[in-house]
């Protein structure tokens, strides 16, 4: 029963939100009686939402769909840019039965949502706090633009200069052979003054004065 | 004990003779049944949907959206939610169907069909909804009318269950189907232990608070224990004309939606 649970709890939230639109209900009303059926490759049941005077209804019937829409969840994040529908669909991406306005309707109906958060948060927090919330979000939004340009430019900042400076692996590696090889080397050059010095040492001196 | 002893597999037979038939654990006449029932829900009708989210702990919603989605609705259609109570089904087929489609809500009892009327009209939802108050077993309908017929969490209180499968099969248009949604036989032995447990020591409890009616709910719990299973219902449905019968358990059979066709 997990897809009545999803079903329900989709339906209430979009009946929640498009109650906060300012833009009214209007906008439902070319869609009233129609239904748009999605299948997402992620789940495996149909996902049915039907206009019903002023509401949406979010079910699994399959039976009154006007337009079917097949794709996954990362193709329906694409197709923010409606110039991506003619590519997504040549791409196997998405397919479309049925009556391509009814998409395209529920599509403008989300784009068109207009909602005044802070009157409605106000109703329950009062005009203080939410002035102050919506002072602390701006604050917040800027930092977070300022991070968002900033870190990239760091970033590259970083790759094109600083990290040319950082001696890689391979350079460490290499280092590390030569000093292994040198020291072998100083090692047989050890024995090799040992031996000369020992032979200098037992052999009796034939060098007459 | 969790739960009072339940008649003996002959008792239950012998309960379900010409002249008598079952109320709970009680042998009574068939004529009496139908008062006693209606006195059961005269008496909770108000707390009813209170009542519902609290036994259920609100899954009996998701129970009735998986009837909805399993009944192949479609704009036009003509429904008839039997035993409709106070309408949860009937809300959502009003939507489905449109303003071309019809939903009747019938029920026996005139307390339960008020509520639903006056919830319903709450709601806004005037224009396609007909009241009738009418018996399962005897339907006031045309033959061939409907083109899906509900009964949710209603059987088990009919009289003579056999007699309205019968009458649903009558009044459903060929290629129309019956759901039927009711308790049933849970699958596993720890989930009918635990069941048997909440049945019969907390829920009369919870009605004897919510609803000032422990009793009502005790006999709830019986007639649950007294409703034939999972396979005898499908049966019983064979043997009214149904085909392509099947069923589907829900919450481990706690509950079991039946489902078949008139061809």
């Amino acid at each position: 029963m997990h897809q009545q649970a999803l079903c329900a709890l989709l339906e209430k939230i979009i009946n929640e939100v498009l109650a906060l639109n300012v833009n009214g209900l209007g906008a439902l009303l070319p869609l009233e009686q129609k239904t748009l059926t999605v299948l997402l490759a992620e789940l495996t049941f149909p996902l049915s939402f039907s206009v019903d005077q002023q509401q949406i209804l979010v079910t699994s019937l399959t039976e009154r769909s006007d337009c079917q829409l097949t794709s996954s969840i990362a193709s329906l994040i694409a197709l923010k840019k409606e110039q991506q529908i003619t590519e997504l669909i040549k791409q196997d991406k998405l397919e479309l039965n049925g009556d391509m306005k009814v998409a395209q309707q529920f599509a403008a109906l989300f784009e068109n949502l207009a909602i005044d958060w802070q009157s409605e948060l106000a109703v329950h927090i009062g005009d203080i706090p939410t002035y102050k919330l919506s002072q602390f979000s701006l604050w917040l939004g800027e930092k977070v633009k300022f991070a968002a340009k900033q870190i990239p430019a760091d970033a590259s900042e970083w790759l094109v200069h600083e990290k040319r400076l950082v001696v890689t692996r391979s350079q460490i590696s290499s280092f590390n052979q030569q000093v292994t090889s040198i020291a072998d080397e100083v090692l047989s050059l050890q024995a090799r003054i040992e031996q000369l010095a020992e032979k200098l040492t037992t052999t009796p001196s034939t060098t007459k004065i | 004990m969790s739960s009072p002893e339940q008649p003996s597999l002959s008792n239950q037979q012998s309960a379900d003779s010409e002249k008598t038939t079952h109320f709970g654990y009680q042998t009574v006449d068939k004529g009496e049944k139908e008062s006693k029932v209606a006195g059961v829900f005269h008496s909770v009708a108000a707390q009813y949907d209170v009542m519902n989210d609290l036994m259920s702990f609100g899954i009996h919603r998701l129970w009735k959206r998986f009837t909805i989605d399993a009944s192949g609705v479609r704009p036009g259609n003509k429904v008839l939610d039997l035993a409709g109570g106070t309408g949860d089904l009937t809300a959502k087929f009003s939507k489905l169907v449109g303003r071309e489609g019809k939903v009747i809500l019938a029920d026996i009892n005139s307390s339960m069909l008020n509520v639903g009327r006056d919830k319903l009209r709450d709601k806004g939802l005037v224009q396609n909804i007909e009241y009738v108050q009418a018996n399962a077993q005897y339907l006031p309908f045309e033959d061939n009318t409907f083109d899906v017929i509900t009964i949710a969490f209603g059987l088990r209180n009919v009289t003579d269950k056999d007699m309205a499968l019968r009458s649903m099969y009558r009044v459903l248009k060929p290629g129309g189907r019956l759901l039927v949604l009711e308790f049933s036989k849970p699958e596993h032995d720890i989930i009918n232990k635990v069941y048997d447990f909440y049945s019969f020591n907390i829920l009369p409890k919870i009605g004897d608070i919510v609803a000032k009616d422990g009793e009502s709910y005790q006999y709830l719990a019986e007639s649950i224990r007294m409703h034939p299973d999972q396979e005898t219902l499908k049966s019983m449905m064979d043997d009214a004309g149904f085909e392509q019968t099947s069923y589907k358990n829900l919450t481990d059979g706690v509950v079991a939606l039946h489902k078949g066709y008139k061809f």
